[in-house]
């Protein structure tokens, strides 16, 4: 069975262009325009890995939304792949060397999205079953 | 973005402001004049040898006359030049000075403390003049009158008006006594005056300077929301044309993909922009930046290897001569990479294929330095006084490269100077550039 995706971002183009790339390689791809949303599919749905974005309405809502799902039973083994078009001097700096430390994320990747280093980083964080 | 109250804080040096102290000035001098009245009959009361009453009086008149004078051309035209002002109020003060002198002349020269007055002049013109010459020069012409004045009556040249006799009577030391208080106290109300005035201007720049605060961060905030508002459309726009690029190539015509390659393209530089615009937001905000003790040498290598990959598409090589010395510097190590690798970036850009970069570091008493040498398209003399500013790219620059941003070089300028040090460029048009950086220990 294919592995399940699901991306969480505002920015249905965006998404969109996550999903075509993501199914390309063989994914199955849901996606959920805010935290609430999200957070909402997740009670029906178990995805096997989550991609955030940082930003959406609120300047650390992915961050929030990354803390929310370590916490929570259900969602906690759930790898995190975070989107960010922050760069480190946008206010928040953060370097994703350094802060995946403490941050509940697994990793980070740089908006605009290449499609071949989603894919990988997809692949290298999904969980060996 | 809040609008800054009209006072007027880029110059407290004015020909109105002059205009104010010249007011003053002459408020001062009707008060003088009705005190040396006063004094006057007073002394011809008291005073057993005759004081030349009559002459005194004369002075005193003329005193008021001028100031009578003053104060109608004070109201009559209004204060337009500077130095129209400055010719006006040294009028007034040597004029002053003269009269002093001649009434302290004609009661009793050296014999009398009024010339404790003079000091008044002299604090009155250093609060008045800008340039600190005019008061020594206030000072010497003080000094000089009653040198003169003193020596003519010594040596009998002029009379001498003998007002308190040889011995030192009861009423010479209450005179002198008196002089003494009114000295001081008129010194102290000098001083709270002028104390008063220094406040003010104090007060007023710190309120325009809490003002301007507020408005650059509103900017600033404003700015960083701009930014990230039309980094997304951009991120959307490239993400989309990367999948089509990367994933649907095949199935695009050569022309197809081209015109696509060239959107994509452009699309890097506007994001290329938008960083570069969140950079320079960063450096105006460098109260956020977290200086701590470094060893440049011990990253230096690691900013090369970045931009190495880019010099080697190039067939570029990159000669370092680096790190003989390692100094020690204060400060962040962002910004030191962000100085470096924008320097050493330019210099892979505007270099031609095959050419070489060359990078040495320095360590003196003073400064560590470090210089970035190229063999590329080089800098005109007249572009090199534009070089610094924002947005600015020379036309040698665009032939070689169409993108580019023209904000990399004010920003490293900012940043060195936020850091107190030093850019010195040599450079001959399609011989080369070097770049050299000093910053201070």
């Amino acid at each position: 069975m294919s592995k399940k995706i699901m991306i969480i971002d505002d920015d249905i183009d965006l998404v969109e262009a996550m999903r075509i790339t993501l199914e390309s390689a063989g994914f199955d791809v849901i996606d959920a325009q805010d935290g609430a949303k999200g957070l909402a599919i997740l009670k029906s749905e178990q995805p096997d890995l989550l991609i955030l974005d940082v930003m959406m309405d609120t300047q650390d809502e992915g961050f929030q939304l990354a803390y929310q799902l370590r916490s929570s039973e259900n969602t906690r083994d759930i790898p995190i792949l975070m989107v960010t078009a922050v760069g480190a001097q946008t206010g928040f700096s953060f370097d994703s060397t350094k802060d995946e430390s403490f941050l509940p994320v697994d990793e980070f990747i740089e908006k605009p999205v290449n499609p071949q280093a989603l894919i990988d980083a997809v692949k290298r964080n999904l969980p060996i079953v | 973005m809040s609008k800054l109250s009209s006072t007027d804080f880029t110059s407290f040096y004015t020909p109105r402001s002059l205009r104010r102290k010249i007011l003053w000035l002459i408020n001062l001098r009707w008060i003088a004049t009705a005190g040396m009245v006063l004094l006057i009959l007073l002394a011809a009361n008291l005073l057993e040898n005759a004081i030349p009453l009559r002459s005194l009086l004369v002075t005193v008149s003329v005193l008021g006359a001028t100031n009578l004078i003053y104060i109608l051309i004070a109201k009559q035209v209004d204060p337009s030049s500077l130095k129209k002002e400055m010719i006006f109020v040294r009028v007034q003060i040597y004029l002053d000075l003269i009269l002093l002198s001649i009434l302290i002349h004609l009661s009793g020269g050296i014999h009398n403390p009024f010339y404790l007055f003079y000091i008044f002049h002299v604090i009155i013109a250093s609060t008045i003049f800008e340039q600190k010459k005019d008061p020594y020069a206030v000072t010497i012409f003080s000094v000089a009158v009653f040198t003169l004045m003193v020596l003519a009556e010594s040596k009998h040249w002029i009379l001498h008006y003998n007002l308190f006799g040889s011995s030192l009577s009861t009423l010479s030391v209450l005179i002198s006594l008196g002089v003494f208080y009114l000295t001081m106290f008129s010194s102290a109300y000098l001083g709270v005056t002028l104390m008063g005035r220094h406040l003010k201007v104090k007060d007023i720049i710190s309120r325009q300077n809490k003002k301007l605060k507020q408005a650059s961060e509103v900017k600033t905030k404003f700015f960083r929301f701009v930014s990230h508002e039309l980094k997304s459309p951009i991120v959307a726009i490239q993400s989309s044309l990367n999948v089509v690029l990367d994933l649907l190539g095949n199935e695009l015509t050569p022309k197809t993909a081209d015109m696509l390659t060239r959107a994509k393209k452009r699309s890097t530089q506007m994001l290329d922009i938008l960083k570069d615009l969140l950079d320079i937001m960063y450096d105006r905000q460098l109260d956020e930046a977290k200086p701590e003790k470094v060893i440049p040498c011990d990253f230096l290598k690691e900013f090369i290897e970045n931009e190495r990959p880019r010099a080697e598409e190039k067939l570029i090589t990159i000669v370092e001569k680096i790190c003989a010395e390692r100094g020690n510097l204060k400060l962040d190590k962002f910004i030191l990479e962000k100085i470096f690798s924008n320097l050493l970036s330019n210099a892979i850009r505007y270099t031609p294929n095959g050419g070489t970069v060359t990078i040495y570091t320095s360590l003196d008493d003073t400064y560590w330095s470090f210089t970035i040498s190229d063999t590329g398209i080089g800098i005109s003399p007249i572009d090199k006084q534009h070089i610094f500013d924002e947005f600015y790219r020379t036309a040698n620059a665009k032939k070689h490269e169409a993108v580019g941003t023209g904000l990399g070089l004010s920003i490293v300028k900012n940043l060195i100077d936020q850091l107190d040090g030093e850019i010195l460029i040599e450079s001959e048009v399609n011989k080369g550039s070097t770049f050299t950086v000093k910053i201070p220990l």
